[in-house]
C-alpha cells in the first residue's frame, strides 16, 4: 500500500543512460532524447544543437502520457504504451520505459518513424535492465545538513519578496 | 516521490495547489512568478480554456540553488477546481511530494471548499501513497474579503490532519511565499 519511495539515480545507472541515449541519437537520426519521470521531472538529456526547454518539456510530455493512459483506460485498452505528435518539421516521440521513467525523443523529416519507433523499442529494453535491476547496497544518501542548509537557502531566496 | 538524481547532483519535489474552482490557485502561482527572482524560476506553463479557467494544470519550476551540492528544485502545479474535472486532477497528483489546499475564506463558498477538500483526501488515499510522508499546508486565501469565516470555524471544517495553516491574500501577495515556504520545508524533513 505505502509506494512512496522516490526514484534515486546512482551515478553508474546515469553513465549507462547517457551511452544509451547517445547511441539512440545516432542510429535512429533522432534530434533530442530525454529521460524524465512520470510524474515530470527530467533525468538525463541527449541533443547536439537542439535544446528545448527541458523542465517544461517533462512536465507536459509526462502529463500528456499520464492523459493518454486514462483515455486508454475509458476505451476499455489494457495501455497505450507511447504518444506520437506528428508536426510540419518536427516530431515526438514518448515511450514508456517503466512504471515511474519515460523516454522523449524528437526527430525531423531526416529520419523515419518505423525506425525511430524500432530502435527506441530495442534501447527501451536495454534501458529497463537499468533501473529494473537489484538495488545498488552503494547508493549515496543525502548530506545529514541538507535540511537546515535547504531551510537558510529558502529563507534567502524569499527574503525580498 | 521526490526524484534523487546522485549522479547529476539533482533533487526536485513536487508540490501541486488543490482547491475549489476559482479558490485562487493560478493567482498563487502568477504571483510567484512575478515576484520571485527571474534567475530562480522557469517558465509559466498554462493549459487554460479561452476565459483562463485551469484547464489541466499551470506549472511552474522554482530553483532554490545548490544545496549541500544538490541542485535542489520546486516543481509547482494547479488543478483544475471545477468539480467535473476530477480526472485532470488525478493525474496531477501523481507523485506529489506536498500540497497546498487553497480554501477560498468567502461564506458563500462553503460547499463548494469541502466538496474539494475531500474530493483530495479521495484522490491521495485512491494513489495508494503513504500519506504521512506527504507534505500538507492549508492556506486560508482571500482574507482581504468581507463576509468571510474566522480562522477557527475553516479550521474545523477543513483541517481534520491538524495541519500548519496560513492566512492569505493571494492577489495581492500576502501570505503567498509564507505557505511555500511552509510546504517545502515539510516535503525536504518528510522526503529529503
Amino acid at each position: 500500500m505505502a509506494r512512496r519511495k522516490g526514484l534515486v539515480i546512482n551515478d553508474r545507472q546515469l553513465d549507462r543512460c547517457d551511452d544509451l541515449l547517445l547511441k539512440l541519437k545516432e542510429v535512429s537520426g533522432s534530434s533530442f532524447l530525454a529521460l524524465i519521470s512520470t510524474s515530470g521531472q527530467p533525468i538525463t538529456t541527449a541533443s547536439d544543437s537542439y535544446h528545448p526547454e527541458t523542465l517544461s518539456l517533462a512536465s507536459l510530455a509526462a502529463s500528456s502520457f499520464a492523459a493518454t493512459q486514462q483515455l486508454a483506460s475509458l476505451l476499455d485498452e489494457n495501455e497505450f504504451t507511447l504518444l506520437f505528435h506528428e508536426g510540419k518539421a518536427l516530431n515526438l516521440h514518448v515511450s514508456q520505459v517503466t512504471d515511474q521513467i519515460l523516454l522523449i525523443v524528437t526527430f525531423g523529416r531526416e529520419t523515419q518513424v518505423g525506425k525511430v519507433r524500432l530502435y527506441t523499442q530495442r534501447a527501451i529494453e536495454v534501458l529497463r535492465q537499468i533501473f529494473e535491476g537489484p538495488d545498488d547496497e552503494n547508493m549515496p544518501s543525502m548530506d545529514a545538513d541538507f535540511e537546515s542548509a535547504a531551510g537558510d537557502a529558502m529563507d534567502d531566496l524569499f527574503k525580498d519578496v | 516521490m521526490p526524484l534523487i538524481n546522485f549522479a547529476a547532483r539533482e533533487i526536485n519535489y513536487k508540490i501541486v495547489y488543490y482547491g475549489c474552482g476559482l479558490c485562487g490557485k493560478t493567482t498563487n502561482l502568477q504571483y510567484i512568478h512575478r515576484k520571485i527572482n527571474p534567475d530562480a524560476r522557469g517558465k509559466l506553463v498554462s493549459i487554460a480554456t479561452e476565459e483562463e479557467r485551469t484547464l489541466y494544470f499551470d506549472f511552474l519550476p522554482l530553483t532554490l540553488g545548490t544545496v549541500k551540492g544538490m541542485q535542489t528544485r520546486f516543481h509547482l502545479y494547479t488543478v483544475p477546481g471545477q468539480s467535473y474535472y476530477n480526472a485532470s486532477r488525478k493525474l496531477v497528483l501523481q507523485g506529489v511530494d506536498g500540497v497546498i489546499f487553497v480554501a477560498d475564506s468567502q461564506i458563500t463558498r462553503l460547499d463548494e471548499n469541502v466538496e474539494s477538500y475531500l474530493n483530495l483526501w479521495d484522490n491521495l488515499l485512491g494513489q495508494g501513497d503513504d500519506l504521512s510522508k506527504l507534505g500538507f499546508v492549508i492556506q486560508m486565501n482571500k482574507r482581504d474579503l468581507s463576509d468571510i469565516f474566522s480562522i477557527e470555524d475553516m479550521n474545523e471544517l477543513l483541517n481534520h490532519t491538524a495541519s500548519p495553516v496560513t492566512e492569505s491574500s493571494a492577489i495581492t501577495g500576502e501570505g503567498v511565499f509564507d505557505t511555500l515556504k511552509v510546504v517545502c520545508k515539510q516535503v525536504i524533513a518528510k522526503t529529503g
